[in-house]
């Protein structure tokens, strides 16, 4: 039987019991993230002209993207959080917010499939153009107005 | 003697990835193993056939939890290679640091598990918490705690300052003054030496002949390093693999103490190599489409690993492939369990440090 005393492991237990303790009490006590961290994608809508980029380079299909409908929407539990469509969106409409995903406690599913975590955007799409085309001095047709 | 078959995992308390040992018994000693894999087979060398060159990056460090950094690394070489592209200096320095940085991540989880697994949970609460640490300085300097996703072909996406690199190199020497406390006693408590001494002992033949990897090999003797062969700059830094002899359960623990120490000194010295000051370029633009074929090998925490990636002039590779240290692991692994006893077997397969996750991808 090896002496207690001389086990390495006890100088640290004792300090341990007087020490405090190193985890917390999530969720009551939420550790803040770091200044580059990677979170959820934040999207602007405004800004947005609908490239379809962001979607042709999502390795985790996690965009959808229609033109013509003007629609944007995200999967955020498919969301890998690369950063690959932050980077490629030439007019700054995706970011990265420092929080992290919503933690979901239970099964959120939908009974019309819609899985959670997915949000949507879309703008109207723009009526067809009624003014008149008219002809420039250099052939080529300009819209009037 | 009576002959009973005891199925090991898919879910055992003691692994938490499925593998599943068949254990066939003549009382309390295993006379045979035998392996099934592919509980956790995702598909993801099949994805290079959806996702970019440029995006596949990004899955492939979803192979594994652990050496994530590396497996992006490995991927983003391989290509690099295969197009001819010059990566920036100081981005090689920068992955040589996270590449150290995610070793002590996998040593300190291991030596974690490890603890569990012989019944030495507070042990495992200390790994764990200094493991903390070094998933800190993860998330602060690549965005990310377990998936970092800061290597691209060309060079890396964000750059470490100086003076956080020296905060980061400080905050590594005072955990690694830490761990000394931790690496003791795994080193002096007559109970761990009690439970790992003299069990599983590969010799260094038998290690040599099942083509053990990693630490499995060294703690058996055998100075193999895939960092030996200097690429990866680790040509400009000075180490010496870590050796062991005794080949048992407790030496491959003393390799992994030794890995930590040793992974800190490395840092120390790529920080004081790489080019100093800020600004400095850490990405070179990559254009085209990749044509060729290539092996890259690098140094995981739990040993070679190889890549091939094979490119066909098209935005999608042809075919992408990882030879896991673990794969090449589980020869030996099989020949130790067998001729041990059940209580041991535990012991024997955590001591390898399985990752099923990068063995079935």
């Amino acid at each position: 039987m090896a002496n207690p005393f001389r086990l390495p492991m006890v100088p640290r237990a004792l300090r341990n019991l007087v020490s405090r303790p190193a985890t917390r009490r999530y969720p009551t006590e939420v550790r803040p993230h770091f200044a580059g961290t990677r979170g959820a994608i934040e999207f602007d809508v405004d800004s947005c002209v609908f490239c379809m980029l962001c979607a042709r380079r999502c390795p985790a299909v996690a965009i959808t993207c229609s033109r013509e409908d003007r629609f944007w929407a995200i999967d955020q539990l498919t969301c890998i959080a690369c950063g690959v469509c932050v980077e490629v969106c030439n007019k700054n409409s995706l970011s990265m917010s420092v929080a992290s995903r919503r933690v979901h406690t239970r099964t959120e599913v939908s009974p019309d499939g819609r899985r959670p975590g997915r949000e949507e955007w879309s703008k109207p799409v723009p009526a067809a153009p009624t003014a008149p085309v008219v002809a420039t001095p250099g052939g080529r047709a300009a819209e009037a107005g | 003697m009576k002959r009973t078959i005891i199925p090991f995992g898919p879910q055992h308390p003691v692994l938490p990835e499925p593998i599943v040992l068949d254990l066939i018994l003549m009382d309390e000693k295993v006379m045979d193993a035998i392996p099934t894999i592919g509980y956790i087979h995702r598909g993801l060398e099949m994805m290079v056939e959806r996702v970019e060159y440029t995006e596949m990056g990004f899955v492939v460090e979803r192979i594994c939890g652990i050496c994530s950094f590396m497996h992006g690394m490995g991927y983003c070489v391989s290509l690099e290679s295969i197009m001819n592209v010059e990566v920036p200096e100081r981005a090689r320095w920068l992955r040589l640091i996270w590449a150290e940085i995610s070793r002590i991540q996998s040593h300190l989880l291991w030596l974690g598990l490890g603890a569990d697994a012989f019944g030495f949970e507070n042990l495992f609460m200390h790994c764990w918490r200094m493991r903390e640490q070094i998933l800190d300085i993860f998330e602060k300097t690549t965005g990310g705690r377990i998936i970092h996703s800061v290597n691209r072909i060309g060079g890396v996406k964000r750059d470490i300052s100086d003076s956080e690199l020296a905060a980061i190199l400080a905050q590594l020497q005072e955990l690694g003054a830490a761990f000394g406390e931790t690496a003791r006693v795994f080193e002096t408590d007559p109970s761990i030496r009690h439970r790992l001494s003299g069990v599983g002992v590969l010799t260094t033949e038998d290690a040599r002949a099942v083509d053990a990897v990693g630490p499995m090999a060294r703690a058996s003797g055998i100075a193999i390093d895939t960092r030996l062969s200097g690429a990866h700059l680790y040509d400009r830094v000075d180490f010496e693999p870590m050796v062991e002899s005794a080949g048992d359960c407790l030496a491959r623990v003393l390799v992994r103490l030794r890995e930590v120490d040793q992974s800190i000194d490395i840092i120390r010295q790529a920080i004081e190599r790489m080019p100093k000051g800020d600004g400095q370029a850490i990405e070179t633009r990559v254009r085209g489409v990749p044509d060729g074929e290539v092996f890259t090998r690098l140094e995981q925490p739990r040993g070679e690993v190889i890549y091939y990636v094979k490119a066909n002039g098209t935005r999608f590779l042809e075919r992408f492939r990882a030879r896991t240290p673990t794969f090449a692991n589980i020869p030996a692994m099989i020949k130790l369990v067998k001729g041990s006893q059940l209580a041991d077997v535990p012991n024997i397969i955590l001591t390898i440090d399985p990752c099923i996750s990068c063995t079935e991808r």
